[in-house]
């Protein structure tokens, strides 16, 4: 093979790749679809699948990789556009999705109720944020550190103490953008709790105005700004969770939020040491998130999909949120097994403060991004 | 044209009947495609950004998407590092595609063959490999750190998480496409004429400044416009490598759109950036119909 036709030949094989990939929904088999992490899809194709499997030989189901929320996003409009035609969306179910999009969704009548999934009485009513989304899995943003630098007992445990940390200890802290992974994202809506009284409940879905975000935002930007020259490099903010572990885990830094299951993970695996430490803010903890699952009411196989978000709920996918994913459980944790309760003591967070998502997520990120992000001095 | 072809001779390789068709018919395909994939998609940037929807529901012609980008100091800083970026890359992309082209059209042998195939190698490394193994070895206590501190000499400050972290990452990334280009463009200069030169007694200089680069105007430029083209959407890198403010227009883009769930500014950026890419694509298209005229 000479160069041109290896070329040729390489670049046709390098454009194939990038074509989309067609996904035809099967027939017959509850079509859901998967934008979350590596990690999530491990747990479906290697636990909840199975499991379904057995307990309802007669379902077939279909997961296919949407890649991120936006590949999700795109099939839910098509879903839209079907309910209009009354055409099959080809699409069932949705592992996480917010069912606030796309605009009019819920108007139309796209999404199921999730009370009308068997075993909703038993979802732990912090997780709860749409009356059209089923929350199965969780996890929450602690912040992860280096105890050889850092001894536990000196470990920060309020927002004062860990402002005074960051502040004492310049460029050993760093947090991702708000909008790239909810570590980060979460510690900025952390500050924004920290200014509001610390009142979680002061933001809801619904609540949101443009007024109200011009009264409770801009005090948060300041304490962030004024964190900024302290931060790493002076006010870098690496692209996701994972490059924050990584600098964490190059010795870098020596604290970062992260999310509890990505760290838990991390340190399984080798990524972060042993030595790592978690701590948990005791005044009010950083924000955690809920996994939804959303179900189209005009799908074609909503029975199989309601048998499979029912599923979800079960102990037995429950607890292996737990124990295979390292999450947290979207039941009450009074759902479980005893013996699983006292393993997880430790990790089993006594609240779950949320922030909702919709208008004020990006309102959040978007100020963020205009009011923190910029102020960068290098010198 | 099929009729005047069929009352010539026909060449001995093209038939004379039916070729046209069948050539046509083979155009038709990649220029449909563009039409679909491409132009079409423009067009209705256009229109949709020009035209919006207005609040009561219908369209009506209203630039104000513009006159926000413009008078938004965030936007345009965004628009400014991204101007910078690429021009900085495109400079040092000919500064380091350059030379090597240059050894690489002048040497025979197996060792120029090892650099050919290291220098065509980073188009087999997609790019957000890449962003990681930067950050592993350029990055903060990375590789490089740990070379140098082994060495006794200090830290250097690192590009990780400031502007100059994508333009390694994109010079790096572009150079094969910008090494394979400068060759072809240097396998048009024929050794008579560098031999020529050398044989009145002009240094490598010389042949370099009188010979080879006069020369070389028109490749530099396709070359420059490709790379251009390519640094000024980029998005992986940046968005890994750069800093979180201000932003290329790659990111940003990405982040009006599905972050603020806004097409519509997302939309004029894109056309904003579509503009500026216009510039440079026109720069290739004339160098092409150029190179075709001074060819006959």
């Amino acid at each position: 093979m000479n160069r041109r036709d290896f070329l040729i030949t390489s670049s046709a094989v390098a454009g194939l790749s990038l074509m989309p990939r067609l996904s035809l929904a099967a027939a017959g088999a509850v079509d859901a679809y998967c934008g979350s992490d590596k990690n999530v899809l491990d747990f479906w194709n290697n636990t909840v699948l199975p499991g379904f499997a057995k307990a309802y030989p007669d379902i077939a189901v279909k997961l296919t990789d949407a890649g991120n929320n936006n590949g999700l996003r795109a099939i839910a409009d098509r879903g839209l556009a079907a309910l209009a035609s009354k055409a099959d969306p080809q699409a069932d179910l949705f592992e996480t999705f917010d069912p606030l999009l796309p605009k009019g969704g819920i108007e139309a009548g796209l999404w199921v109720k999730a009370s009308e999934v068997k075993g909703h009485e038993r979802v732990n009513p912090l997780a709860i944020d749409s009356d059209y989304s089923l929350p199965y899995r969780g996890s929450q943003v602690l912040l992860a550190y280096d105890t050889t630098k850092l001894a536990a007992k000196d470990a920060p445990k309020t927002w004062e103490q860990l402002v005074a940390w960051i502040k004492a200890h310049p460029g050993q802290f760093v947090y991702n953008r708000p909008d790239k992974g909810g570590s980060g994202g979460n510690f900025v809506r952390r500050a924004i709790h920290e200014v509001n009284g610390r009142d979680p409940g002061a933001f809801t879905v619904n609540n949101y105005s443009e007024a109200a975000a011009a009264k409770m935002l801009p005090p948060a930007w300041d304490v962030l700004k004024d964190l900024a020259p302290s931060l790493y490099e002076k006010g870098a903010y690496t692209a996701g969770n994972t490059q924050s572990i990584q600098l964490l885990a190059q010795g870098v830094v020596t604290m970062v939020p992260v999310w509890s299951d990505q760290v838990l993970q991390a340190i399984h695996q080798g990524v972060l040491p042993e030595t790592t430490g978690l701590v948990q803010l005791s005044d009010l903890a950083l924000c955690g998130g809920f996994a939804h699952a959303t179900i189209f009411a005009n799908g074609a196989h909503k029975d199989g999909a309601m048998a499979l978000a029912s599923f979800l709920l079960t102990q037995e996918i429950q607890e292996a949120v737990i124990s295979e994913l390292g999450g947290f459980p979207g039941v009450s944790w009074d759902h479980l097994s005893d013996a699983i309760r006292q393993k997880y003591a430790d990790v089993i967070p006594a609240s779950i403060p949320v922030f909702p998502s919709g208008d004020w997520e990006k309102a959040v990120n978007d100020g963020w991004y205009r009011n923190v992000a910029p102020t960068i001095s290098r010198s | 044209m099929a009729m005047l072809s069929s009352t010539l001779p026909a060449r001995a390789r093209a038939p004379a009947y039916g070729g046209a068709i069948i050539g046509l018919a083979l155009v038709a395909m990649p220029v449909l495609l563009l039409g679909w994939l491409i132009l079409y998609p423009i067009l209705a940037a256009i229109v949709e950004t020009m035209f919006p929807v207005g609040a009561d529901g219908a369209r009506g012609f209203s630039l104000a998407s513009y006159r926000f980008f413009f008078s938004d100091d965030y936007s345009l800083a965004n628009l400014r590092v991204t101007l910078w970026t690429t021009c900085v890359c495109g400079l040092l992309l000919v500064l380091v595609g350059l030379p090597i082209a240059l050894y690489l059209r002048f040497s025979r042998g197996r060792f120029a063959s090892y650099v050919q195939a290291l220098a065509i190698f980073p188009m087999f490394v997609p790019s957000i490999i890449l962003s990681y193994a930067l950050i592993r070895t350029i990055g903060p206590n990375g590789t490089v750190d740990l070379v140098l501190n082994a060495l006794g000499l200090p830290k250097l400050p690192t590009p990780y998480l400031t502007p100059w972290g994508p333009v390694i990452g994109l010079v790096w990334d572009n150079l094969p496409l910008t090494v394979l280009m400068l060759t072809a463009g240097l396998g048009q200069i024929s050794n008579a004429s560098v031999e020529a030169a050398r044989d009145v007694g002009a240094g490598p200089l010389r042949v370099l400044v009188s010979i080879i680069l006069p020369r070389m105007g028109n490749s530099l430029l396709v070359t420059l416009s490709f790379a251009v083209l390519g640094i000024f959407s980029a998005f992986t890198l940046p968005y890994v490598l750069g800093p979180a403010s201000p932003e290329m227009m790659g990111p940003f883009m990405e982040r009006t759109f599905s972050d603020n769930n806004d097409p519509l500014n997302a939309l004029t950026q894109a056309v904003i950036s579509f503009g500026f890419c216009l510039v440079f694509g026109l720069f290739y298209v004339r160098s092409i119909a150029r190179n075709r005229e001074s060819r006959r």
